[in-house]
């Protein structure tokens, strides 16, 4: 699936296996999967913390809120963000 | 220099372990390597009779445990031998769990019921590797030199049914190369999420077995186009990882990413080691043992984290090469077992003066006909005082 396919009725979530918490060496956020740490920017933080069953596009909107950005732009950097984790088997869509 | 801190600790709890496989890593002679000269190791050895082997006891490892999470340890493996012959494996997982550590389990399957599995992810397990042999029962059992393969297969059931992630693991060499269509088979009828299909890497048993095991030029490349095209097939379904065999490389493997840079490995009787094999390949690096030092010391401090961290201790042609820190001159052990010399450039490295080394194994697997008998792997003797406990 190309990033701008992805639906905004889609609802990310991390892939069985996959566990995001802080390293509390760094205070940064990590995923940890079977032989695997992926250190993530507070982007991919504040997007990954908020794929609990929320669809992609109620996290686009908060996040525009949040950061108060133009959301067609906070779009595009979601999208993409996700596509790459997807393609890394870390976040499915359900 | 400073000092990084790690991520991964692999806890070799046990060197018991039910299969005989002749790749295996561990030391070929247990009992010289844990008492060769390491004399904290020695000397807890002679303290701690009750165990088998001198094997940490459950206490010991939670503090090690916790010992690691406090130096920035994020993932633990526990491995072996086969983890599941010591019965307080949960008892080790839930710390480790505690301490948010993620928490891999290594195993053969071999001693995996229902109900210790329930157990198991009771105390927090967050993902299971189990060793796969070949696709098939004839040569899986052989391979492995035991009845396991169908029993491997009945675990893999179970696994899913828990619902712990999976991943197959296999070691692939000469005897099964030619099976990897059929072996990836599995791993996708099984419903695995993950498979590392690892040409076996030259250690241990595996460099006793070298000959047997080695597979020719011809069967690696048809293996490598097989792994590609699975690997894009099954994108988004399995993740597939397949490790190149490094003798037919001409750049060494950027083993450890490092030596003391991101891994350490406790061994069953509490040897700190930066790589696991190390004990076996290095014998003049003389090992800590977590009986005598706390962990935070020996990763920062020892000798033989220090030994070959960084780069200043390189000889050419890694000194003044570009790749120094891509590969960091590749594998000590390696570098050791072929030459003698752990501080030399891995021989497998075209650059490397002894590279001639490697090219000559390679001519006489891909000459001649490759010879069929390999050694089973032992048992570790069990010290005289303890009674073995029966897998169960």
């Amino acid at each position: 699936m190309g990033a701008t396919t992805i639906s905004d009725l889609a609802r990310p979530s991390l892939t069985k296996g996959v566990r995001l918490q802080i390293d509390s060496t760094t205070g940064k956020s990590v995923l940890l999967y079977p032989e695997g740490i992926v250190e993530l920017n507070e982007t991919a933080h504040d997007i990954l913390s908020r794929c609990d069953g929320r669809t992609l596009g109620e996290i686009i909107c908060e996040l525009a809120e949040e950061y108060e950005a133009d959301s067609n732009a906070i779009a595009v950097d979601v999208r993409h963000t996700l596509s790459d984790l997807q393609r890394r088997n870390l976040i499915e869509f359900k | 220099m400073t000092v990084p801190r790690p991520y991964a600790l692999l806890a070799e709890i046990t060197y018991r372990c039910p299969l005989h496989c002749p790749y295996c890593s561990n030391p070929v002679a247990v009992e010289s390597a844990v008492s060769s000269g390491k004399k904290a190791g020695a000397t807890a050895l002679r303290n701690h009779t009750t165990t088998h082997n001198g094997e940490l006891t459950t206490q010991e490892w939670k503090r090690v445990i916790n010992e690691a999470a406090a130096l920035g340890v994020l993932q633990i493996g526990f491995s072996g031998g086969e983890p599941l012959a010591r019965p307080d494996l949960a008892e080790l997982i839930r710390p480790a769990r505690e301490a948010k550590l993620y928490t891999n389990l290594i195993t053969s399957g071999i001693g995996l019921d229902d109900d210790r599995l329930r157990a198991l992810r009771d105390a927090g397990l967050d993902s299971i590797q189990l060793s796969f042999q070949s696709d098939e029962s004839n040569l899986a059992d052989e391979i492995a030199g035991a009845h396991a393969h169908k029993r491997k297969v009945d675990v893999a059931a179970k696994i899913r049914g828990a619902g712990i992630p999976l991943s197959l693991n296999f070691v692939i060499h000469g005897r099964n190369i030619d099976r990897l269509p059929q072996i990836i088979d599995l791993g996708e009828a099984l419903g695995a999420e993950r498979m590392e299909l690892a040409n076996v890497q030259f250690y241990g048993w595996a460099f006793r077995n070298r000959a047997a095991l080695l597979p020719t030029r011809e069967q690696v490349n048809r293996a490598r186009d097989v792994a590609t095209a699975a690997k894009a097939r099954l994108a988004g379904k399995i993740d597939i990882f397949y490790v190149l065999p490094d003798y037919y490389e001409t750049r060494p493997k950027p083993c450890l990413n490092g030596w003391g840079q991101r891994y350490l490995t406790v061994n069953p009787i509490g040897d700190v080691l930066p790589c696991p094999t190390a004990s076996s390949a290095i014998p003049d690096l003389r090992f800590e043992n977590v009986r005598a030092r706390n962990l935070d010391w020996i990763w920062r401090e020892s000798e033989s984290f220090n030994r070959f961290r960084g780069t200043e201790w390189m000889p050419e042609p890694c000194q003044s090469c570009p790749q120094r820190e891509i590969d960091f001159g590749g594998c000590r052990c390696q570098a050791a077992l072929l030459t003698g010399n752990a501080a030399l450039t891995d021989p497998v490295c075209e650059f490397s003066p002894n590279r001639a080394r490697v090219d000559a194994v390679l001519r006489e697997t891909n000459l001649s006909n490759r010879p069929h008998d390999w050694s089973y792997r032992n048992n570790p003797k069990p010290s005289p005082t303890s009674s073995s406990i029966a897998l169960p």
